[in-house]
């Protein structure tokens, strides 16, 4: 069915908001980069590729950071096929680091700032002890929001930073907006009161932002409802609940329900094709329990879709190009 | 190169994703870093002359105008359709090497037609019009031998297809089909079949509405509607449509739209629910008194 307010919007607006002019003008650039397959099979049908991949989501593949972030469909998209690649990890249980993760980031988006890996981990790890080990689906639905949300985390990041220090935000960021109603908050950082900020206060601060703020933000309600939760809370705290919220989640639109995330028969059928081309497989590989993986962690493994390509070299020299470009980001 | 600690299967892992036949260009856009800051303008000149001499910018161009002129819910889906449709009408792209055969050209023609029609909604009435203009003289564009024009049959043949594949149930549009279809040798005016390609599009979309609410009337499980309720939805449709039965003046399009606007129809069906007959069951079937209604309102062709 129709959804009216589009065919009243003016012209500019419309685009603006579907992104229509980014596409176009990217599909131009992708154009001039590959004007030999254009003379191969003609303008129409590169076009017609380049937007079916858009449609797919499979046109952020390997694309520099500033265009996989532009749009909130190219942040789905990447969310999507960062999951849709690495779930193995989560499926054989494996733990990583930041920078683990990171490489596996890098391995789709080669430019890709560790400052948002490590912001996501953060999340995680409730800014604490950087260097543990956290499962693949803590990492994913926390880097979800962070990468997704990241301009309206950053300006929470502020309001908490200014709620903290006793400054009121909303005086900071909306000089005309009346402060006298918060005048009555408890001094915050002497010893025995409770760490964070209060949840209403900070729920008010939030609306505000919401309201005026011109990129994603995370539906109004859902944030109300966590909040209403609790009576005081830390930023970490509160990204973290923001994080594994199933409705957030769902809002968002790239990522299956938790418990289905290990879920992707297609993809299974897929890998299992490809293996079944591998010639000489042994079934019964054993693995080098990497991570310090505890033993009980191996019976999963065996079978699992991408331990046995591990070993083939045949396989493994298709995949020299994207080792070296993690290994030169990683030095 | 292994200077990483030891968990990276992910390479692996991602030169299998690189391998999926995932059929679009974006894996050959690897490293395609955009060089926009280091473009001289010599250079942003050349490119433009690139564009414009192989017909980029015009076909852009077009591609914005159609995309502004429809307004698609998802421009972009849109546009893909867009340009597979351009690929399939440039002769590079036809079959291989043999010459397309009388009935692949008509059906390539159709095909054609049906895209233009479905562009914009039938409410968008210019843009439609445009479209039913294009659709019409894709079609009547046909063989060497034949005159241009467009006849019944290939009229009627697009009619079926659109009522087909708009999920109508057969027996719902045959008699529609009836009344607007031309005889097969006819040549078929603009006027009559602008008018028979927006009753078709009218009629599917108002077929799709009352199936919608049916499927909210239905009781869960019993794929059958409470009769009152659903009687009276019908009797409500009957009054409104009714109401024009004798003049064609605007005032009684209103009064329609006025009988059949949510409050009243909900009223309706209030007192339905409340009334003090027995309930019975409704059959999804007997929804077809609805599009006979509407049928009966459409003037046959002729």
């Amino acid at each position: 069915m129709l959804s009216p307010e589009r065919l009243a919007q003016p012209d500019y607006e419309y685009l603006a908001q579907r992104h229509v002019l980014t596409y176009m003008e990217d599909a131009v650039y992708q154009l001039l980069e590959n004007r030999e397959d254009i003379s191969q099979y003609g303008i129409a049908r590169f076009f017609m590729d380049y937007f079916n991949s858009v449609c797919q989501g499979t046109h952020i593949l390997f694309r520099e950071f500033s265009f996989i972030q532009a749009t909130p469909h190219n942040r789905a998209s990447f969310l999507r096929a960062f999951w849709r690649c690495f779930r193995t990890v989560g499926k054989n249980g494996d733990l990583l680091t930041m920078r683990e993760y990171h490489c596996l980031l890098q391995l789709l988006c080669p430019d890709f700032p560790l400052e948002l890996t490590q912001k996501a981990a953060r999340i995680v790890l409730m800014d604490d002890a950087m260097d543990c080990l956290m499962s693949f689906s803590d990492f994913l639905f926390a880097f979800q929001i962070q990468f997704y949300y990241s301009e309206f985390l950053d300006s929470v990041a502020a309001i908490y930073q200014d709620l903290l220090s006793g400054k009121n935000p909303n005086t900071v960021i909306v000089p005309t907006s009346s402060s006298g109603q918060y005048r009555q908050r408890p001094a915050l950082g002497e010893a025995g009161v409770p760490e964070g900020v209060e949840a209403s206060l900070f729920y008010q601060c939030l609306e505000n932002l919401c309201d005026r703020h011109k990129y994603s933000c995370p539906p109004l309600a859902l944030v109300k409802e966590i909040l209403n939760g609790v009576q005081r809370l830390t930023f970490y705290g509160f990204l973290g609940t923001l994080s594994k919220h199933p409705g957030i989640n769902q809002a968002l639109g790239a990522l299956p329900d938790k418990a289905d995330l290990m879920q992707d028969p297609a993809m299974d059928e897929e890998l299992e094709r490809l293996l079944a081309q591998v010639p000489g497989l042994v079934p019964a590989v054993t693995a080098t329990p990497e991570l310090g993986c505890p033993p009980s962690r191996t019976p999963p493994r065996v079978g699992s879709p991408w331990r046995p390509l591990h070993h083939p070299r045949k396989v493994d020299t298709e995949s020299d190009g994207s080792t070296e470009e993690t290994d030169e980001s990683e030095t | 190169t292994a200077t990483l600690p030891a968990p990276l299967p992910s390479a692996k892992m991602a030169a299998v994703e690189k391998r999926r036949p995932v059929g679009t260009p974006a894996a050959s856009f690897t490293d395609s870093g955009r060089p926009s800051v280091s473009r001289t303008a010599a250079a942003v000149e050349s490119e433009e002359d690139f564009l414009r001499q192989v017909g980029v910018t015009e076909m852009l161009r077009a591609a914005l105008l159609k995309v502004l002129e429809a307004r698609p819910e998802e421009p972009i889906a849109f546009l893909a359709h867009y340009f597979e449709n351009m690929g399939l009408r440039s002769p590079t792209n036809g079959g291989a090497g043999e010459p397309p055969g009388q009935l692949l050209l008509q059906q390539q023609r159709l095909g054609r037609a049906l895209w233009h029609l479905r562009l914009a909604h039938h409410s968008q009435r210019t843009a439609f019009n445009n479209n039913v203009s294009m659709a019409y003289e894709c079609l009547s564009a046909s063989g060497r031998k034949k005159k241009p024009g467009l006849d019944g049959r290939t009229y009627s043949e697009l009619l079926r297809r659109l009522c087909r594949e708009g999920c109508a149930p057969e027996e719902v549009v045959a008699p529609l089909l009836r009344k607007i279809q031309c005889r097969d040798h006819e040549a078929v005016p603009l006027a009559v079949f602008r008018a028979g390609m927006l009753t078709c599009f009218v009629l599917l979309e108002f077929v799709a509405r009352a199936a919608a609410l049916f499927q909210l009337l239905e009781a869960p499980g019993l794929a059958a509607a409470d009769r009152r309720v659903g009687q009276a939805v019908l009797d409500t449709l009957e009054g409104a449509l009714g109401a024009g039965d004798h003049a064609a003046t605007p005032a009684c399009y209103l009064e329609a739209g006025s009988r059949l606007g949510p409050d009243s129809l909900a009223l309706a069906m209030d007192r339905a629910a409340t009334g003090r007959r027995p309930s019975s069951p409704m059959a999804r079937e007997e929804l077809k008194k609805a599009a006979a209604l509407f049928i009966a309102k459409v003037k046959p062709v002729g």
